[in-house]
């Protein structure tokens, strides 16, 4: 479904010189795939995440979707791409202080050209088991439940990848457990997900590891069931 | 996109920032409020000014005021000589002259009727002054020609000065004291307001000028009088006449200068000119520096809010928004925020300026153009405030928002 080729970013380092954040990286995931992107800091995780979210472009390569190059597409083009192809979680939730679970929810809706959009919200909520929390706003929930309203709002647009950026980072250890059998159910119901993190043990709950050291990816296997 | 739906989202966004939402709108509103407090002000004070400018210089009138250096400062200038026989004999000499007034006037002096007091400015007039000044009397009866030849002791008030002195009872024929010397009150003059010197017209008393410059002020002079001409055309050469004989029967030799001072029209317009000029042009000025301010703080609170909110705008790129709708979104809420305060200030700046206009007396001054221009003034603003922080809040690199 996704498909990196040779994708090479460089950035301008401030003091002069050049940062090699990625270097000639290829990586094919299918549809269905749980994959870990596991790597420390600095390892060109974040960046990797970035390109395969439409949100930076390569210094040279290509992403591919379904076969064809999204690296290539305008600003606005890749900004409706995200919008209806691709779920971000992130790290610090970016939930919408004293806004309702709900309304951060359907906030992708406000962005889509969809016109059936009624329900969607609540429907996403009861899929990350929230149901009874729609009116609820952030300080009023627990940080996994956060996080899984940042989840609900991932897939409120039904999108064919859910990208999650170190998901756990900001969890307990139970609440990211939950959450990482939140994204096991949900990816056992179909849904493909990529997760970056620095966390060997959360990496684990992926179906596999792509390890990225230096801006290269070190290895690349199946998780033993 | 839905455009609307981001409207909606953005307006009920601003409820969520209640305190720098109430700071800009705080502004929206002094600002709205003064620029339609001055407008309609303004407006209703030039209509005051040209009315009351008409009544009291029309284009067929000339007066003369006693003293040469002095420029509408009204009475005073009691080492001028001017007197009626003066004025009597321009009005037989000049046939251009239709009729005229002479006047006398003591500033502020202290009535009293049964144990109240009321302080008034006592005019000395002829019988013509109700055709000459364009003001007669909506109770009782002005005095005759009789009563100016006999030095009569009879006064016609104001309508304050009645109000303070005899309260809710009828004042005609109640006995005055101005001074030491009594007066019977023969009729109460008609509402005037405040003239152009911000002089309250309605705290006036006039009686006979012969009562009272020989019973009262004890001077055998006359402050100034007004002529009045048959044509407007006929104004300039009659004033130039008047000065020829007036200079004469002064006896003031060539390359002196005068020992009174004419006004017309002419001065008149010209210097109601430069104050309307004034008004039109420094009140709206001194409002836009308020609503200049109103933008800037508004700017900058947004700009702040920006910065504040860097990790939502990352977001919003990131489930989709373009950078239009990220733009399109700050500056809705920089817009409705000020509109919202600037609806609230218009009504307020609009309900200010009618109560002072009553209290001026200036009329209605409430204009759809003082209200239009304060809604439209305060839009225009929230788009220049809006515009810097909205642009700054779009070009932010969502990977870096993100972090």
């Amino acid at each position: 479904m996704i498909e990196l080729q040779s994708i090479v970013r460089h950035y301008p380092r401030p003091g002069g010189g050049t940062v090699h954040a990625l270097d000639n990286v290829s990586l094919r995931i299918e549809r269905g795939e749980f994959v870990a992107i596991a790597g420390s800091s600095g390892s060109g995780k974040s960046t990797m995440m970035s390109i395969l979210g439409l949100l930076d472009r390569p210094t040279s390569g290509r992403c591919l979707f379904n076969g064809d190059d999204v690296s290539t597409l305008s600003v606005n083009e890749q900004a409706r791409f995200r919008n209806e192809r691709i779920g971000f979680v992130f790290q610090s939730f970016h939930l919408l202080p004293r806004t309702t679970a709900l309304e951060n929810v359907e906030l992708p809706l406000l962005y889509s050209k969809r016109s059936d959009i009624a329900g969607l919200g609540r429907k996403a909520l009861e899929r990350v088991g929230l149901a009874d929390r729609i009116e609820h706003t952030p300080s009023e929930l627990s940080g996994g439940q956060q996080q899984r309203v940042a989840i609900a709002r991932a897939l409120v647009n039904e999108p064919d990848l859910l990208l999650a950026d170190e998901p756990t980072g900001n969890l307990d250890a139970r609440a990211a457990l939950e959450l990482m059998s939140v994204f096991r159910d949900l990816n056992d119901k179909g849904t493909t997900i990529v997760m970056v993190t620095h966390d060997t043990a959360m990496a684990q709950h992926a179906r596999r590891i792509a390890r990225i050291e230096e801006g290269r990816i070190a290895s690349d296997s199946e998780v033993a069931a | 996109m839905n455009t609307s739906r981001l409207i909606h989202h953005s307006i009920r966004t601003i409820s969520r920032y209640k305190l720098r939402s109430a700071f800009i709108m705080l502004g929206g509103l002094v600002g709205a409020a003064a620029l339609t407090l001055v407008v309609a002000l303004g407006e209703g004070g030039q209509r005051k000014l040209l009315a009351t400018e008409r009544q009291l210089f029309g284009a067929t009138s000339i007066i003369i005021m006693a003293g040469g250096t002095q420029i509408m400062g009204g009475p005073g200038a009691y080492s001028a000589r001017l007197t009626m026989d003066d004025i009597e004999a321009l009005a037989a000499a000049i046939p251009a002259i239709e009729i005229w007034d002479p006047q006398q006037a003591m500033p502020g002096a202290s009535i009293r009727h049964a144990g109240n007091t009321a302080t008034a400015r006592i005019l000395g007039e002829s019988e013509r002054a109700p055709q000459v000044w364009q003001r007669s009397v909506s109770r009782g009866a002005m005095f005759d020609a009789a009563a100016v030849r006999t030095s009569a002791r009879v006064a016609v008030i104001g309508e304050n000065t009645a109000r303070e002195l005899f309260g809710a009872t009828n004042p005609i024929d109640g006995e005055i004291l101005i001074g030491n010397v009594p007066f019977r009150v023969i009729g109460v003059l008609e509402r005037f307001g405040t003239d152009i010197h911000g002089m309250d017209r309605d705290a006036e008393v006039v009686v006979p000028v012969s009562t009272l410059m020989r019973r009262v002020m004890n001077v055998d002079t006359i402050s100034m009088a007004k002529l009045l001409v048959r044509e407007p055309s006929q104004v300039a050469a009659a004033s130039d006449e008047v000065k020829r004989v007036l200079r004469e029967r002064h006896a003031i030799a060539r390359g002196r200068p005068d020992d009174f001072k004419l006004i017309t029209a002419v001065f008149v317009q010209k210097m109601m000119t430069r104050v309307q000029r004034t008004l039109s042009l420094y009140l709206p000025l001194a409002a836009g520096i308020i609503m200049l301010v109103a933008a800037i703080v508004a700017a900058s609170l947004m700009l702040s809010s920006v910065a504040e909110r860097i990790g939502e705008i990352g977001l919003r790129r990131a489930v989709g928004a373009r950078m239009t709708d990220v733009q399109v979104q700050f500056l809705v809420e920089t817009v409705a925020t000020l509109f919202a305060g600037g609806i609230v200030g218009v009504a307020a700046g609009s309900a200010i300026a009618q109560l002072l206009a009553n209290r001026f007396h200036l009329g209605p001054v409430i204009s759809a153009r003082s209200v239009v221009l304060g809604i439209v003034v305060t839009i225009v603003t929230g788009v220049l405030a809006g515009v810097v922080p909205a642009r700054r809040a779009a070009k932010l690199d969502p990977v870096e928002a993100l972090r």
